[in-house]
């Protein structure tokens, strides 16, 4: 038709206006501002509608969305069995890499699953992709409204009321520590969660609402993008003593180590072994093969990456994705490049481990059961279908499902590195089990009686 | 072919020779028949009386229809046979075979269609009539369609006898298709020049006329399924006067439709037209496309089309009683006609898309002043806002890409359509970006729909849908009411 091609003309001529910032194929490479942001994501939305779903989960202290980019074959719902994945960045506003390197994955995901790439259509269907360039708009506006090239390296950091949103998250790592020394829960710690998030005048709205986010969703794997140096960090980012570097390694310290490995090896700059630190006296020695533990690297209390592990079943790293804070836009093209794949990679990790459905006899979901591992002292639990995953490094453990008023069950898997092993439970109720054995006392009864003729 | 369409033009602009005189591109007729070869000038300056005429197309059909029985071989049997017979018919051209009544006619035996007026031209569906598009380019569907230039005794055919010959066999199968394949055989033998392929067209199309009036007496309605440009501009320079030898002018054609009763009931159940295609978007290709989605949506006389005519359509608003029933059929079809053929004639690049438009244009225009003149009445208020701003938009798209419309012919396979952008003023990056966006999702869909052999994605369930999310969108602040709008207005456009 006549003016779909005066649009392509028109189209055209927008595009080549725009690409003073370098292209690739269909993407452009150039900051985006908040409304910027926000036409970028809309514009993926349009494209790829089938696919995509845009929702917010609050708004920033000055009244900005939070605005996450779902990506799913079936934006909007959890799928029973379908692992959730999620990418916050620019948490810290003048750390603007990770937000652009948000954007322009929302793009690539589009583009390549139209083009029928059939590594990227796979995890659009097998996974929930949530993608959220920035949990601190207000912080990035500031930071970006400097004039001149060079950024400082605090301005724009924290919130719009001046609070380090990666210092704000309730602490659980002392109480995890505590219940590792004294006997307690390992996993879930934080009681009364809405209680203590809605009454906790010392939270954020951006770090209140990335909560009731990691609440309502049952994420699997999760990845919190930063600025600054060039690193994949792993949990614990507190140090148990206190001291300000100290090996803090958690009871999923192998898998950890596999996720973070998984990041860095495809980014060609974080797994260079000789590569010089970012300044001159950094002290880069916790970091091997590109990765490196929280609390070796430094202590950072109230993170999101140890909340989201101490608080429900998600596991979290931090990425720290380059020396320069706020780079030039020129250099973003280069970034770009040399996170694709690790970006790409890292969602295809959260299809590891063991996962599968716990039901109870008749076939109903038992939400919020137990799913422990012999030798991890670290529990996850099932989703309100039932759904549950585990991930795992290769090896052979022991699984089993607990819930409260059934019997447990124990199940030996063998786990290779990829994909997911499928094990089921069906767990019976101990009024089931206690039915039976009446049942089978009066059978013997009756047995008896016959034979013996009473 | 060009020279198909330049007859077509000799046809056409004798009809509306006053209403275009600025178009200078259009061919005038007088050139075109001075140069033609006595024979034909001389049947077409002697009057012959009308009975004359009839008898002589009854004949001929009558031939045709006992000529009937012997029938079948196969398709090259028949084509071969064709071979011969045009060297015959060359004979005979050449010979300048004078005018006389012409005894039987008949068409060979391997002739296959079934000639019965009463049949199924009448009750042939809508859904397959009229599209000038999708069948006038198809030349390969006539290849069993053999014709012959003999009559029963061997002796060959005057010229006169070809030209009815020919007509009859147009008008029994409705088949524009029968003359082209003739002419093109016979230009491609070299034995017709380009003019006197003109000259042979304007002949067919007389004799067409006339058996068309003469079987109209017959029958009150009889479907004329010519796919085909030439039968409509036949159709349509003869208007409703069967004995009109010479051209009149529009003014008095629409007069003539006007002021008598109509019985030149030519109803064309033509169904495919796509409003935009109006302005000039004529060198387009989906109109195949198009005229599809028109059958499917085959509003109540296709007056939908023609609404870009804004005095056109009061003309017939004002047609409305019952009485008025068939001349109503009669300009819609001739309309419809006349819109059709400015589309073949850009399409093929005889006319630009500038002149096709600035022509149709024109025409409506005209419309109006006579219809004011002859019927001393206005077709209503001057002015109606939708329409007439309709078309101004149109208009100032049409022209501003008529330019552009030339250099995407070849890109004519993907049908997408879009907003057209003009109209979107105040927002230019940010409606680009989203129109890329909407652009490459229909594109993803068509062809994943395609891949997976499902039929035309449902695009009014995309679009409410659509409408859906950026409503709550809105809502949830995520998307700006204006920007909303937009997104609206470029679905609600596909």
């Amino acid at each position: 038709m006549k003016p779909f091609f005066a649009v392509v003309l028109l189209g055209a001529a927008a595009v080549a206006l725009v690409s003073s910032a370098g292209t690739e194929g269909e993407i452009s490479f150039e900051y985006h501002r908040y409304e910027e942001l926000r036409k970028a994501l809309v514009s993926v939305w349009l494209q790829c509608p089938t696919i995509t779903r845009i929702y917010t989960i609050g708004e920033s202290f000055e009244g900005r969305e939070l605005l996450v980019l779902e990506m799913s074959d079936n934006p909007g719902t959890h799928e029973p069995g379908e692992p959730e994945f999620k990418y916050i960045a620019n948490m810290h506003g003048n750390e603007a890499v990770g937000r652009e390197l948000l954007i322009y994955l929302a793009q690539y995901l589009c583009n390549q699953y139209q083009q029928g790439n059939e590594t990227i259509i796979d995890l659009v269907h097998n996974t929930r992709i949530h993608l959220m360039p920035s949990m601190n708009p207000d912080g990035f506006e500031k930071a970006a409204s400097q004039p001149g090239e060079i950024k400082d390296w605090f301005v724009g950091r924290s919130n719009a009321q001046g609070v380090d949103l990666n210092r704000n998250f309730p602490d659980l790592d002392r109480i995890i520590y505590i219940n590792e020394r004294e006997g307690g829960a390992n996993n879930h710690l934080l009681q009364n969660m809405k209680k203590a998030v809605d009454e906790n005048t010392k939270l954020a709205p951006e770090t209140k609402a990335v909560i009731h986010w990691i609440m309502d969703i049952p994420f699997v794997l999760s990845a919190n993008l930063h600025g600054g140096d060039v690193v994949a960090n792993y949990p614990y980012d507190e140090t148990r003593t206190g001291s300000t570097h100290e090996y803090s390694a958690s009871p999923d310290d192998v898998m950890f180590k596999s996720l973070a490995k998984a990041y860095s090896i495809y980014n060609p700059v974080m797994s260079d072994q000789q590569r010089k630190p970012c300044r001159k006296n950094d002290d880069d020695s916790s970091f091997k093969d590109g990765i490196t533990n929280g609390g070796a690297w430094y202590s950072v209390p109230g993170g999101m990456q140890d909340f989201n592990y101490l608080s429900s079943n998600c596991f979290e790293i931090t990425l720290e994705l380059s020396c320069d804070k706020f780079p030039n836009e020129d250099t973003l093209k280069s970034y770009w490049e040399q996170n694709r794949n690790s970006l790409v990679s890292y969602i295809e990790q959260v299809h590891r481990g063991v996962k599968g459905f716990v039901r109870d006899l008749q076939g109903n979901p038992i939400s919020n059961a137990s799913i422990s591992v012999e030798g991890i002292d670290h529990d996850i639990t099932t989703a309100k279908d039932g759904d549950y995953w585990r991930l795992l490094a290769p090896g052979n453990y022991k699984v089993a499902a607990t819930a409260p008023g059934y019997l447990t069950v124990i199940k030996k898997v063998a786990v290779p590195f990829t994909p997911a092993t499928r094990v089921d439970f069906e767990l019976e109720s101990l009024m089931e089990r206690k039915e039976e054995e009446r049942e089978e006392l009066m059978d013997w009864w009756k047995m008896m009686s016959e034979t013996l003729n009473f | 072919m060009a020279s198909k369409y330049a007859g077509l033009f000799v046809l056409f602009q004798l009809l509306a020779l006053s209403v275009v005189s600025q178009i200078s591109a259009f061919p005038t007729p007088t050139a075109a028949s001075t140069d033609d070869k006595p024979v034909y000038n001389r049947q077409l300056t002697e009057e012959r009386p009308v009975q004359e005429q009839i008898a002589e197309a009854d004949s001929v059909k009558a031939a045709v229809q006992s000529a009937e029985s012997r029938r079948p071989s196969s398709t090259k049997d028949s084509e071969s046979q064709q071979d011969l017979d045009d060297l015959t018919v060359l004979k005979s051209l050449a010979d300048e075979q004078k005018s006389k009544e012409s005894t039987e006619v008949p068409i060979k035996k391997d002739m296959q269609y079934v000639p019965d007026e009463s049949d199924s031209t009448k009750s042939r569906r809508l859904a397959e009539d009229y599209d000038s598009t999708k069948n006038g380019m198809d030349y390969g569907k006539y290849q069993d369609d053999p014709e012959s230039f003999r009559q029963v005794d061997g002796t060959p055919l005057t010229a006169e006898d070809i030209v009815q010959k020919i007509a009859n066999k147009i008008y029994e199968e409705d088949d524009r298709g029968v003359f082209d394949r003739i002419v093109s055989k016979l230009l491609k033998l070299g034995l017709i020049t380009d003019s006197q392929a003109e000259t042979l067209e304007y002949q067919v199309a007389e004799a067409l006329q006339d058996l068309i009036t003469k079987n109209a007496k017959n029958n009150e309605i009889e479907d004329i399924e010519s796919n085909d440009q030439e039968t409509r501009g036949e159709q349509d320079d003869k208007g409703s006067d069967t004995n009109l030898d010479t051209w009149e002018p529009p003014r008095r054609r629409y007069n003539d439709e006007e002021e008598e009763e109509e019985n030149d009931d030519v109803v064309e159940d033509e169904v495919d037209r796509d409003a935009e295609e109006e302005e000039g978007d004529t060198g387009d290709n989906t109109w195949d496309k198009d005229t599809e989605e028109g059958n499917e949506v085959r509003p109540e006389d296709g007056l939908q089309d023609l609404q870009y005519f804004p005095n056109f359509y009061r003309l017939l608003r004002s047609l409305d009683s019952e009485q008025d029933t068939q001349e109503r059929e009669t300009l819609i079809t001739i309309m419809k006609t006349l819109i059709d053929f400015v589309k073949m004639m850009v399409k093929y690049g005889t006319i630009t898309p500038e002149e096709g438009v600035s022509y149709l244009e024109n025409l409506d225009a005209m419309i109006a002043m006579q219809t004011k003149n002859k019927l001393g009445k206005s077709l209503g208020p001057p002015d109606v806002p939708g329409p007439n701003g309709k078309i101004l938009d149109e208009d100032d798209n049409t022209k501003a890409e008529a330019a552009k419309m030339q250099k995407e012919y070849e890109n004519l396979k993907d049908s997408t359509k879009e907003e057209q952008p003009s109209t979107e003023t105040n927002q230019p990056g940010k409606s680009e970006t989203y129109l890329e966006a909407i652009r490459k999702n229909i594109e993803w869909l068509k062809k994943h729909d395609k891949e997976e052999g499902k039929d035309d994605y449902d695009l009014s369930k995309l679009k409410d849908f659509m409408d859906q999310q950026v409503d709550s969108y809105i809502e949830k602040g995520i998307i700006a009411k204006d920007e909303g709008d937009t997104i609206k207005r470029i679905y609600s456009s596909l």
